[in-house]
């Protein structure tokens, strides 16, 4: 009977469901695809790059967005919510670095996010916003930080995650994939990032998007060409192993 | 019958009914306007098979005009871009013949002029093998109207020696389990089956209290009363317009009885699929 309790937001269903709740993560997978990875000394953000139209500037169609020099998030979701998440966020950044004279921590930020959609969820009249946030950064102290906010208002940490449509494929790469090894080597991480992308993307390298940051860095977006390159490599070395695979089996 | 505190007498409502004899006078009150209506609303909403060719109508059911060994429907927007790519181009179907109805879901309120997007079921059968027929259905059929589909097309007492092949796609939160819809492995493909359909199923059975609706669910009843062996794939996805991976998801059908020889080109059909996804895609901006 999940029609009689999916009108309001703030009625619970008889066994416990928000139903709006449940609902706005469906709104969640219908954006595409973002993979965030935590290195040892970068963070790597890789996306889907929606297809534009023709006639639109594909500067204005953005998923990975700064919050403050040091900290990025990718979304996953609607992109209106997105953009007032990100603005309020913004603000908040600034405003700390106002107020207490140092730049926000990457789990400081994402609980202000976490908690500004929280109360999205707990208020009549209003919707929860429908976008789930991979939010990367360092902080002073140089360790590397990862976090994933979705629609209810939960935040956690996590080594590597995916959002977004086929999100549940990405993950299950990156859980057989993701090794200390692999994610040692800053390139290695980038590469494990593309790689991951890969699997569910169409079309290739064209459609990634790709931000990293190191450690007392600013954030470097990736050109096109640069993934062009890192996507080569990778085909490179899936065609060796395969060879030598097959050298094996004979 | 029980009296206010106003002296007013006030007739209680009754769960058991209104007494028979009020009952009758009201309901029997009809003005003639309002049959007319009624009879205009029922013109309206008629389904009328007809030839493609010559715009005129089929004076029997579909199948009593032409002998069928094997019927594959395909309702849905998925199903059909999967039966065009896969099946439609692997050999030479003709168009027998199209149904076309209104219900308030088109679009347009011009019942004359409808679109054959919107609201035509088209029929093919294979030249080579006339009694191989195939269904693209991507317009819905309202509750009334499905008796009516079934009546013109199947007619009222259909052949028992065919096979009827359904498919079809629902959203996945319509899926009941006990698990989280979170963690199924969307788009999935379930079957439901006559009980005169002996051939083994591509995939595993829809469990209970799942159901099936509309037309689908419409064909497979009347195929299990008239004993006619048929097949409904159903493909649950999260992603209800048209949609690469689950038109994909119903290729293990392909493995079946009812589509051998049907099939020649796999590869050239997937490329078929690619470009039929690119040109119907509609560039929407709501989600990144």
């Amino acid at each position: 009977m999940a029609s009689r309790y999916d009108r309001a937001i703030t009625v619970f269903s008889p066994d416990g469901h928000l139903f709006q709740v449940e609902y706005a993560q469906e709104a969640v997978k219908k954006g595409s695809t973002a993979v965030g990875i935590r290195g040892t000394n970068i963070v790597v953000l890789g996306v889907e790059k929606k297809s534009v139209a023709k006639l639109q500037d594909e500067r204005t169609v953005r998923k990975i967005c700064a919050l403050d020099d040091h900290v990025c998030m990718a979304f996953a979701g609607l992109t209106a919510d997105a953009r007032v998440v990100i603005n309020r966020a913004r603000v908040e950044c600034q405003s700390h670095k106002l107020t207490v004279e140092d730049p926000v921590t990457v789990e400081y930020i994402t609980r202000f996010i976490a908690t500004l959609k929280q109360k999205y969820t707990q208020s009549n009249g209003r919707r929860p916003f429908g976008i789930s946030a991979l939010i990367v950064g360092f902080d002073d102290d140089g360790i590397p930080r990862l976090y994933q906010t979705d629609p209810s208002g939960t935040y956690h940490a996590w080594k590597a995650n995916a959002i977004g449509r086929s999100a549940k494929t990405v993950r299950e790469f990156l859980e057989k994939n993701y090794t200390e090894d692999a994610i040692a080597d800053d390139d290695e991480a980038i590469k494990l990032a593309i790689r991951a992308l890969l699997e569910v993307v169409q079309s290739g390298g064209k459609n990634i998007e790709l931000a990293i940051i190191r450690r007392n860095q600013p954030l470097k977006m990736f050109s096109a060409k640069e993934i062009e390159l890192q996507v080569t490599e990778i085909e490179k070395e899936k065609e060796e192993a395969e060879k030598k695979k097959s050298k094996k089996s004979i | 019958m029980a009296a206010t505190f106003f002296g007013e007498v006030v007739k209680a409502p009754c769960r058991a009914g209104t007494e028979d004899e009020d009952e009758e006078e009201e309901g029997r009150r009809e003005t003639p306007e309002d049959r007319e209506v009624r009879r205009q609303l029922a013109r309206k909403r008629e389904v009328r098979l007809l030839r493609r060719q010559t715009k005129t109508s089929l004076e029997v059911s579909l199948l009593e005009k032409y002998p069928c060994s094997k019927f594959i429907i395909a309702i849905g927007n998925n199903a059909v871009a999967f039966l065009s790519s896969f099946v439609t181009n692997s050999g030479v179907w003709e168009e027998v013949g199209c149904a076309k109805l209104w219900n308030e879901w088109c679009r347009t309120t011009d019942t004359i002029h409808l679109s054959p997007t919107e609201a035509f079921c088209v029929f093919y059968h294979l030249k080579s093998n006339p009694s191989v027929f195939l269904c693209q259905c991507s317009c819905y059929v309202a509750e009334d109207q499905q008796y009516q589909w079934l009546e013109k097309v199947f007619g009222s007492c259909p052949r028992k020696n065919m096979q009827i092949t359904i498919l079809t796609s629902r959203h996945v939160t319509e899926y009941k389990t006990s698990e989280s819809t979170g963690s199924l492995p969307s788009p999935f493909l379930k079957a439901l089956k006559t009980q005169n359909f002996r051939d083994p199923v591509c995939c595993s059975l829809l469990e209970q209290p799942n159901i099936v609706h509309d037309l689908p669910a419409a064909v497979l009843s009347y195929c299990q009363v008239w004993k006619i062996p048929a097949v409904l794939y159903l493909c649950y996805t999260d992603v209800m317009k048209l949609d690469l991976i689950t038109v994909e998801a119903f290729k293990p059908i392909l493995s079946s009885r009812t589509f051998k020889g049907l099939v020649k080109n796999i590869p050239q059909s997937t490329e078929m699929l690619k470009k039929l996804m690119t040109t119907n895609e509609i560039q929407s901006n709501i989600y990144t």
